[in-house]
């Protein structure tokens, strides 16, 4: 069964090359049922007997000599129910986001059997060749975009990622000749301590930690929006799994530790991972294009489960990987949310929206419930991961950590008013538009239905990461489905959504009781003066640099960006290759002299000895 | 828990959320009766804020700009009545035991949101510069806010108000977090962060009524404003009880019976008016700051100073 599902995604990918862009989109959705259906099915080892079919765990496919070993693992397991849901949501909504089939079926089917053989590898060797696939698959992608800066800094980010995990995988097997998970032991040497740095940097970038984001902002706001929900919400993921793979399930946090014996490296992850939190939080209000918010947005979130990571405590992994589930639905719905404003308007430019909302009212409300999960407002999801979070960082006392954190988490409230303002309310400047085709808003409202499950049962999350969190040798955490209990505090959702209740009758009882009538803007505080006398020249929606005020004072901050160092690394490089150019000059008569100079020295050194 | 402690519970829950709606009302009347007495004026009876919410609440006139406006009445008051029940308030501890200090916080986040919303979708652009001088505003005080609290949640060791405030309370007055010399230089820098959740002088920059008409209230009429009105209201009791809270022991002086819950209860209402005029006088004392001034003030002053007493209570700690 599982060959057949891994064939069929590959057959279907061929077939999807060839036809119209509507079967293709049902070809692509049909082909991903069956992933589906297997993920409940393996559901029923770790405790939830949704089906029965007995869909093996485990599988070898031999090709060209060496075989590839597959089996499903409660990590595995995890993982892939934040990235195989996504994609027939995705598809659904491609359905009508595209016009023409020209390459995104195939590859995004690729995508997806490479991200699926990740998850599954049972062997670093099987790992990396689906690596590189989802690397490849995921590049063609963005070549679609034809946009050069996204191209170059996808290829060239992606090539350094496969350089620094095929360097771990190298010394990994030098050091224990075997590949196989199971056998792998990291030595506590300075081997080992380089080959688990260099895969956790390799991840990194996949996973866009800062400083190795500097592909992400390009490549999100330049492909197509279907591509980059599936890409930041799911294949960003790959590396946070990569991750786990590396610290907890062949313990290289223990080696580091061990390796380091006054220096704590965990610490230095969780460093990385807030301040990518607060940084890219505060580049992210400072962007007009809505693609590029988003896309600091998502370092910054991501930067979230690099802090759980790096805390390394159960409580701080239970939050991570909340937050990494959490994370795949609401930021594919925001992406999808984006593409379908931008199908109707063909505006990115926050500055150029406003009022989308008010026609556009299903897409509004998918957009707010991603935004309330995303701002972490108690009882969505979102905020039991944050809360996890933030209680480990106050029970390992990081004091450097935890302030930054937190005040990213204000942070997000900043740029998701300005989607919410900037795009969906403020002045009606798109009169005429209409809601997105069906299947988009039913994408969307796809994708939100997992985030308002774990609302009300936010243990139900920790029960499905149980397994996971034991086979990576950490604890798992004190609770039930609605009460989550750690040594300093408790948080209850069904106190919260009482005390929700309650307090909401007051205000449903001035909502009900009030007379009012719905009147139009023009009608209120224009006084029905319309700006169309004006040659539209009164600016009716603050919009523009919204920030400003704040965007003076740390803006000249960020001004270099990173980008600009790694342009400093590649002068550097091309100043050497210059000087390496002077040697190799490519003329027949110089390297005759080399060769000539040579041969004299040797016999020079011959008749000196 | 059985179905009647549940509705004990609720009881008094409910009980508080009236108390509190009060009290904050009556606050309302009573600070412009002290900043007009500041500025050598009559000013209006103390029972004006009462006034003027029966009046707005009762208008029959009530204009709205459809369902994503009409959130802001929704999420208000909603919103900043579960913070308040996740408050302990004069030793009595509500539901504060099955929440924590970041529960509240992001509690606090909810009406803003709601008012937020309201306020974009009320297509005004003076709303819209207004909503975001107070989400820059946020920005700004809740860097020094978190700091200190994190300050708090290191040297007692736990999130939750509720065991925060019973640790202060062991040995009364003494006790208190403010006595202990980290703390002291934390509530200060705490005071004035909560000056700037008030919204009063130097920081009342989002409403800023000369300079854009009332920012995110000014389309809001009738009913809808009774309802912010009181949404303002009962968010003076909320901060002010949450600074209590943290550093002077919640108001509890007594263990125990009856007359201490009484004992606690009048404590706490005095140290949350002392809170409230303390931040009235500096309101009347001050001109307001431009939006980049405030950012300024918290993240550069502010924010080092509270670093400070983080570090200090980590060296005490460790």
């Amino acid at each position: 069964m599982l060959d057949i599902i891994l064939a069929e995604i590959l057959v279907a990918a061929i077939i999807t090359f060839f036809v119209g862009r509507k079967l293709a989109a049902i070809i692509a959705m049909a082909v991903s049922i069956l992933p589906l259906i297997a993920l409940l099915d393996w559901a029923s080892l770790y405790g939830f007997n949704i089906i029965h079919l007995g869909i093996e765990k485990s599988i070898s496919i031999p090709i060209a000599g060496v075989s590839l070993n597959l089996a499903i693992t409660p990590l595995g397991w995890f993982f892939a129910l934040m990235i195989i849901p996504l994609f027939p949501a995705i598809m659904l909504f491609s359905y009508s986001f595209y016009k023409k089939n020209d390459g995104f079926y195939p590859f995004m089917l690729l995508a997806l059997l490479s991200s699926i053989g990740i998850i599954m590898a049972k062997d670093m060797l099987t790992f990396f060749l689906f690596w590189e696939m989802m690397s490849w698959s995921s590049f063609l992608l963005v070549y679609r975009s034809r946009d050069k800066e996204a191209v170059m800094s996808y290829f060239i980010f992606s090539s350094l990622s496969a350089f620094l995990i095929f360097l771990g995988i190298l010394i990994i097997y030098q050091q224990n000749a075997s590949l196989l998970l199971s056998s792998i032991n990291i030595e506590s040497n300075a081997y080992g301590v380089v080959a688990i740095i260099s895969l956790i940097a390799g991840f990194a970038i996949k996973s866009v930690l800062m400083p190795l984001h500097a592909w992400a902002p390009y490549v999100y706001s330049k492909s197509d929006e279907p591509f980059v929900a599936f890409l930041a919400g799911g294949l960003s993921k790959l590396g946070y799994y990569g991750m786990f793979l590396i610290l907890f399930i062949l313990a290289g946090a223990k080696v580091l530790e061990t390796y380091f014996t006054n220096l704590s490296p965990n610490y230095i992850l969780a460093v990385f991972g807030a301040l990518s939190a607060f940084i890219a939080t505060l580049i992210a209000f400072m962007q007009d294009d809505m693609r590029k918010l988003l896309a600091y947005s998502s370092i910054g979130q991501l930067g979230y489960i690099a802090i759980g990571f790096g805390i390394g405590t159960p409580l701080a992994v239970s939050g991570a990987l909340f937050q990494a589930f959490n994370h795949a639905f609401f930021k594919a719905v925001l992406f999808l949310a984006a593409g379908a404003v931008a199908y109707r308007t063909g505006k990115w430019k926050i500055s150029e929206l406003g009022g989308v909302g008010y026609r556009m009212p299903f897409t509004f409300m998918a957009t707010l419930f991603a935004i309330f999960t995303l701002a972490a407002i108690p009882i969505t999801s979102g905020f039991a991961a944050k809360w996890l979070l933030y209680e480990s960082a106050i029970d390992a006392k990081y004091i450097f950590v935890a302030p930054i954190m937190l005040i990213a988490g204000v942070g997000a409230f900043l740029y998701s008013f300005r989607i919410l303002y900037g795009v969906f309310l403020g002045e009606n400047r798109y009169p005429n538009i209409k809601e997105a085709p069906k299947s988009m808003v039913a994408a969307m409202f796809i994708l939100v239905m997992p985030l308002l499950i774990f609302l009300i049962f936010p243990g139900y999350m920790l029960d499905m990461m149980h397994d996971a969190l034991i086979s990576g040798n950490i604890a798992t955490l004190n609770h039930n489905a609605f009460v989550i209990e750690t040594s300093l505090a408790s948080y209850n959702t069904i106190a919260v959504i009482v005390a929700l209740m309650i307090a909401l009758i007051p205000a449903i009882l001035i909502y009900k009781t009030r007379k009012h009538r719905v009147v139009d803007f023009m009608d209120n505080y224009l006084a029905g003066e319309l700006p169309e006398l004006y040659d539209n020249k009164i600016s009716m929606h603050a919009a523009s640099r919204f920030y400003k005020p704040i965007e003076e004072i740390i803006g000249p901050y960020f001004e270099p960006g990173t980008m600009s160092y790694y342009m400093a690394i590649y002068r550097g490089l091309k100043a050497i290759s210059d000087a390496v150019r002077k040697i190799y000059t490519g003329k027949a008569g110089d390297y005759a002299i080399y060769v000539t100079l040579f041969l004299l020295i040797i016999m020079g050194w011959f008749i000196w000895m | 828990m059985d179905v009647s402690a549940i509705m004990i519970k609720s009881a008094v829950v409910i009980a508080y959320a009236f108390i509190g709606t009060f009290i904050g009302l009556l606050f309302l009347g009573v600070g412009r009766k002290i900043v007009a007495r500041v500025h050598n004026r009559v000013g209006p009876p103390f029972y004006q804020g009462f006034i003027d919410v029966a009046k707005l609440l009762s208008k029959k006139t009530n204009i709205s700009h459809g369902w994503i406006f009409d959130l802001a009445l929704l999420f208000s008051i909603s919103g900043i009545l579960l913070a308040f029940a996740f408050l302990p308030v004069g030793g009595i501890k509500l539901l504060s035991t099955d929440g924590d200090a970041f529960l509240v916080l992001y509690l606090l986040a909810i009406p803003a949101l709601g008012f937020a919303l309201g306020a974009g979708a009320s297509g005004n652009p003076n709303a819209g510069i207004g909503v975001m001088r107070a989400l820059v505003m946020m920005l700004s005080y809740e860097l020094p806010f978190v700091i200190t609290m994190i300050a708090l949640m290191i040297y007692y060791d736990t999130t939750s108000i509720a065991r925060i405030v019973e640790l202060q309370s062991v040995n009364g007055i003494s006790s208190w977090a403010i006595f202990i010399p980290p703390f002291m230089l934390a509530a200060a820098v705490a005071d004035m962060a909560l000056q700037g959740m008030l919204m009063e002088q130097p920081f009342d920059i989002p409403v800023a009524p000369h300079e854009i008409a009332s920012g995110p209230m000014v389309e809001f009429g009738g009913k809808y404003l009774g309802t912010l009105m009181l949404y303002k209201a009962i968010s003076i009791v909320v901060e002010t009880t949450l600074f209590v809270d943290f550093f002077l022991g919640g108001g509890v002086i007594m263990h125990g019976g009856i007359v201490a819950n009484i004992a606690n209860f009048i404590v706490w209402f005095v140290l949350i008016f002392i809170v409230f005029t303390l931040s009235l006088l500096i309101n009347t004392a001050f001109p307001r700051f431009r939006i980049e001034q405030a950012f300024t003030f918290y993240w550069k002053y502010e924010a080092i100073l509270a670093t400070v007493a983080l570090i200090w209570v980590y060296w005490m700690v460790i």
